[in-house]
């Protein structure tokens, strides 16, 4: 069963279509939406809640109709929105069983779930205090619970490393790997940044002014290209020399020599020809493709 | 924020894994999957209700957010406990006959008496229901529940009428109960002031569909709870306001269709109507009676339906 199914998708704004034709089909995973600011990731997102009414188009969840069988489908679904959306004069532990309660969860249960989830989120006692209180780090753990509280199948999350700092991120992106990995909750994470969609996703979505850009396997947007960097502490010229001369294509990049492969024996024929020249060498490397390129290709995409 | 206090794992299928950096580390006591009923909407809505219901009263609360609503509620009652104290005196003097004429307080007197204090309570209450949510963006996570937009209106509604109900039903439930057991014949008192339900009944819940829809209506459109109340007020105060000044210049006759777009000209109405009283005072209030509860009910659904209006079109 795909988790997503998006036919011809279209949501147009008054001067601006956010989503344009996009058709994609999505098996659960931790699947990544990668697009810079404006791109149509929080559009496509609130779509799939039923939040805003495409203008053409189908959306499924589960196989469900996010128009017409919204309800259903947004008891099955967490979402944390990238603004902050908590009151400030009531505690985690009081919001988070309230909306567990609207999710569909009998009170009991809710209470029980709230107090699982918020330790599973790392809050402990603080989770009794009001939430005025709370550093931005404890805030957004109170907004993955509130997603989570339900035992969703699905949990949308929309830019959820927002204003954090760099323990925090860590740690947020940590507890969504862990939660799409080991509990069996697919996972769409919405991202302007390609370093945390690299390292928790196992699929990618890419999309830019609202069409679709490409989506694939992690991993085949990283593959290795064949080209080998050689990072050197002298300057690459002579190096590059001897290289071509060999018969080999080379690109000199600042104090790197970049140099098509064909087989292993390049790898021998650089070791030999930095031993005779006498260069420092600082690492030999393939070069893999990252995730800028997939923007870079493109000058009108931004990033 | 760390794991400080962290409990031993209680039960099986979680163990304990510290992940994260130096700053501050996950305890994980294991997540576990939820296998137990999923309600559905009917649930959410019932749940919204009666979390706002505990609102509109500040229940569960701290004491601050108590006063003004259960101080209103305090108010509204105290005449009735007053005039009840008169009355069992007087019976116990063998007075009851002449107190029971002079006695101000009773079924079809008791609106005027605590129209301001209903009043209030809208004013005050219905931005508390509202308010919160509007503010701080909780709507995003409202709307993404087992709920629809229109439940989340209507469920604001459903609680506010039931909160006001409360608040205008107390004191008229303690008249009846006291009027009876001070009575030296209980049949015959239960016989003679149970008719009187009916239209007791009905003007309560038109005053709370009327303040409570209108006050919710215009709530809806101010994050700001003092805004909010102001606004309210205003709508409550200023058409008697413009009708009095009207019938100075105009005369009584013009002005009478007015009246029908205040709501306290239209509550006054309707209290005549449904206790079959004529109106006194200067309140311009001399259509034929049976209008005003009509334009109470036009105006608290037109309220409703701005409401609901309002939150399909917000943008959480």
């Amino acid at each position: 069963m795909a988790l997503i199914v998006l036919d011809s998708l279209t949501k147009r704004y008054p001067g601006v279509t956010a989503l344009d034709d996009l058709s994609l089909e999505l098996e659960p995973g931790i699947v990544g939406l990668v697009g810079a600011n404006g791109a149509g990731k929080s559009t496509l997102i609130k779509v799939l809640l039923g939040l805003v009414p495409q203008t053409s188009g189908s959306a499924t969840v589960m196989d469900l109709d996010v128009r017409r069988e919204g309800t259903i489908v947004r008891a099955l679904v967490g979402y944390m929105p990238e603004h902050d959306a908590l009151p400030p004069d009531v505690s985690a532990t009081e919001i988070v069983a309230h909306l567990a309660e609207l999710s569909g969860l009998p009170r009991a249960a809710a209470r029980e779930r709230t107090a699982e989830v918020l330790r599973h989120v790392g809050l402990y006692e603080e989770r009794y205090r009001p939430i005025g209180g709370y550093s931005t780090g404890m805030r957004q753990r109170v907004m993955l619970a509130q997603a989570l509280v339900h035992d969703p199948k699905l949990l949308l999350l929309d830019e959820p490393t927002n204003g954090l700092d760099p323990s925090g991120r860590d740690e947020m992106l940590e507890l969504i790997r862990r939660t799409g990995t080991e509990f069996g909750i697919a996972v769409v994470l919405a991202s302007h940044l390609l370093g945390e969609i690299e390292r928790v996703c196992d699929f990618l979505v890419a999309i830019d002014a609202g069409r679709l850009l490409r989506a694939a396997p992690l991993g085949s947007f990283t593959e290795r290209t064949g080209v080998i960097r050689v990072e050197l502490e002298d300057d690459p010229g002579t190096l590059a020399e001897r290289l071509t001369a060999a018969g080999l294509q080379v690109r000199v990049d600042g104090r790197s020599v970049l140099a098509v492969l064909e087989d292993a024996s390049g790898y021998d024929l650089i070791r030999d020809l930095v031993a005779e020249l006498g260069l420092g060498l600082t690492r030999i490397e393939p070069e893999r493709r990252t995730l800028e390129d997939l923007f870079r290709d493109d000058p009108g995409a931004a990033a | 924020m760390s794991g400080r206090g962290a409990p031993l794992p209680e039960r099986g299928g979680g163990q304990v894994v510290a992940a994260g950096s130096a700053a501050g580390s996950i305890y994980d006591l294991g997540y576990r999957n939820y296998v137990g009923p999923r309600l559905g909407r009917r649930h959410a809505l019932l749940s919204l209700i009666r979390h706002s219901f505990r609102m509109a009263y500040g229940l569960g609360r701290s004491g601050r957010a108590k006063i003004i609503p259960v101080g209103l509620a305090v108010l509204a009652t105290l005449p009735a406990i007053v005039a009840l104290g008169v009355t069992a005196l007087a019976s116990q003097l063998g007075a009851e006959g002449e107190i029971d004429r002079a006695n101000p307080v009773n079924y079809e007197s008791y609106y005027s008496i605590i129209a301001q204090m209903v009043a209030l309570f809208a004013a005050a209450q219905a931005p508390e229901l509202l308010g919160r949510d509007l503010r701080y963006r909780v709507l995003a996570l409202y709307f993404t529940r087992a709920l629809r937009r229109d439940d989340y209106a209507l469920a604001k509604v459903a609680a506010m009428v039931l909160a006001m109900l409360v608040l205008i039903l107390l004191p008229q439930v303690l008249i009846l109960v006291g009027r009876i057991l001070v009575s030296p014949d209980i049949p015959a008192a239960i016989g003679r002031d149970l008719p009187k339900l009916l239209p007791v009944g009905a003007m309560a819940l038109l005053t709370a569909f009327l303040l409570g829809g209108l006050g919710l209506a215009i709530a809806s459109f101010s994050p700001r709870r003092s805004f909010a109340t102001a606004a309210i007020i205003a709508a409550f105060i200023v058409p008697p306001i413009v009708v009095a000044a009207a019938t100075e210049i105009a005369g009584e006759d013009m002005v009478a269709p007015l009246t029908l777009l205040s709501p306290p000209g239209i509550l006054i109405g309707a209290n005549a109507f449904f206790f079959d009283l004529s109106v006194v005072g200067e309140t311009a209030v001399t259509l034929p009676l049976w209008m005003y509860p009509v334009a109470g009910v036009v105006m608290s659904a037109v309220s409703i339906g701005v409401l609901v209006w309002r939150y399909r079109r917000i943008e959480p």
